[in-house]
């Protein structure tokens, strides 16, 4: 009994941790420049994802280990040294595009500039990491994570046509704007790709004490989790391609975004497309906090349970206040939040190769997973994507910076 | 025993079992006519510094000496009182009383431990 309520929370984490302001963005964008033909993309980052976040677990409860700490012992401090500044750096864009998410919601609702928001929401949200347990964060801000259901409701009241989104699940040609395409795909898959989310999926495998005998839990929460949360994605797609693209809103503002429910919900629209970023950007913007803190005294072999008083491991503490206090001031900047979500996306995708390649290392030498180690189907399906993401990431990415395509 | 795969980088445990850095270097002795022996596991930042390059390692090791709060860094403990323990590197030493643990107790003394509710 109590592991298939476990199953069940776990479920409704990973789809809270899956969907936030770079998966809803770039899902929004794809569907009014393309319509439906970027399906595929969305599908294809969600099947690697299912893999990746299955083997997070499987690491963890055969190993009683995190990733962090599995590959500064398996490959030594240099690597880790390099991998931690890299991720660093991404991560710090990521949190500070999912800050300005949550302004950006609150601007939405408030008509107040979402810089204003950014020192009260990061004072709000480490407030909850400093007064939170582990299970309070993940399972709390997770279980409201579902309000995102909502993108899938309007998909469903606006009657698209299903034949035609079935067939953007087959990859196809750009007709126009070529460039802008394949910049769109590459974001769509560091959207869905996220190192930081199968880092804290193996932390909280840890903080919940799992052994081997929850292979089969984790089985089931990476695949529902992480389908749920790209079918959630899809429909974003689906609602921009009715909504935007016969009007011709290109989703270049952030603020057209408001208008992504209207059709479906009226009134009511904007209040849930608010409630939807927000949530889903605060769950995304803990986790990257955290699993930065995590990473950090992982790596370093500090003490790093959530569920022990700031006191306990002064460390640390002050490395995750100081990421919120970095997180915010990306915001404050004044970096157009809509740019800096996109190409914190496709970097991310960029940077994949870095972490994961040691990962697959780790997911076949049977010291840590023994006989749970990875089969060929695991190994092939990572290694084509992430090899897919890469070349796609370093062809685009300074075609999007320097124009032409 | 394998050394650079059975110790080095992995978690040091002290005598309690609390989380007290990673094995960050080893210190080995050679005598002619002897086999080298492993006399020190180090830990801290200069032992990290100076893995990614020397001179970092020494300008590290300058940072320290003027702002540290440990007064020996790089931290060694001697291999007698390593206990081999299954995955982990357990010393038979009081982690809260090393060098390990200096910079944790001054930012929980000075800054940590004053802000309200920690």
């Amino acid at each position: 009994m109590k592991k298939v309520f476990e199953l069940a929370l776990g479920i409704v984490t990973s789809v809270g941790g899956f969907l936030e302001i770079g998966s809803i963005t770039t899902a929004a964008q794809a569907g009014a420049l393309f319509g439906y033909q970027l399906v595929w993309a969305i599908m294809l980052g969600g099947l690697c994802v299912i893999f990746l976040v299955e083997q997070a677990g499987r690491l963890a409860a055969s190993s009683r280990r995190t990733i962090p700490d599995a590959i500064r012992e398996r490959f030594g401090f240099e690597y880790y040294a390099v991998l931690l500044v890299v991720m660093a750096l991404v991560m710090l864009l990521v949190l500070g595009a999912e800050l300005g998410g949550i302004c950006i919601a609150l601007e939405f609702v408030t008509g107040i500039g979402y810089r204003w928001w950014a020192v009260p929401v990061a004072l709000v949200m480490w407030l909850i990491i400093w007064k939170g347990t582990f299970s309070f964060i993940e399972q709390g801000v997770s279980a409201l994570g579902l309000v995102t259901v909502c993108f899938i409701v309007a998909a469903f009241i606006l009657h698209p046509d299903w034949a035609r989104v079935a067939a953007g699940a087959l990859p196809t040609l750009p007709t126009h704007e070529r460039a802008r395409y394949w910049f769109i795909a590459v974001s769509i898959l560091g959207a869905s790709i996220t190192p930081y989310l199968m880092f804290f999926y193996s932390s909280g495998a840890i903080e919940d004490k799992w052994d081997e005998s929850y292979l089969g839990v984790n089985r089931i929460i990476a695949t529902v989790g992480m389908s749920f949360g790209s079918v959630i994605s899809i429909a974003v797609l689906v609602v921009a391609a009715l909504v935007f693209l016969p009007r011709g809103i290109r989703m270049e503002h952030y603020q057209e975004l408001a208008r992504l429910l209207t059709d479906a919900f009226g009134v009511w629209g904007v209040r849930l497309v608010a409630a939807s970023v927000g949530i889903a950007c605060l769950g995304a913007a803990l986790e990257i906090t955290l699993e930065m803190a995590y990473m950090i005294a992982q790596g370093f072999g500090w003490n790093w349970s959530k569920n022990q008083r700031p006191i306990a491991e002064a460390r640390f503490s002050l490395t995750y206040t100081i990421v919120v206090i970095l997180g915010a001031l990306v915001v404050v900047t004044g970096i157009d939040p809509l740019k800096l979500t996109v190409f914190s996306m496709a970097l991310t995708a960029a940077t994949l190769p870095l972490a994961i390649v040691p990962f697959l290392f780790l997911m076949n030498d049977e010291h840590y997973v023994g006989e749970h180690g990875n089969g060929w189907l695991s190994n092939t399906v990572v290694v084509v994507i992430i090899g897919l993401a890469f070349v796609l990431a370093v062809v685009t990415i300074p075609l999007e910076i320097f124009g032409g395509g | 025993m394998n050394l650079a795969r059975d110790c080095l980088d992995k978690q040091l445990l002290d005598r309690h079992g609390r989380k007290m850095g990673r094995v960050d270097g080893l210190v080995m002795e050679l005598e002619e006519g002897a086999q080298p022996r492993i006399t020190f596991v180090e830990v801290g930042a200069v032992t990290q510094a100076a893995r990614l390059h020397p001179r970092l390692g020494r300008f590290v090791a300058a940072l320290a000496r003027r702002w540290g709060r440990a007064p020996n860094d790089p931290y060694r403990i001697p291999w007698a009182q390593v206990v081999p323990t299954g995955d982990d590197v357990t010393v038979g030493v009081e982690a809260e009383a090393t060098p390990a643990l200096a910079w944790e107790r001054w930012l929980r003394a000075h800054v940590v431990g004053r802000i309200p509710g920690a």
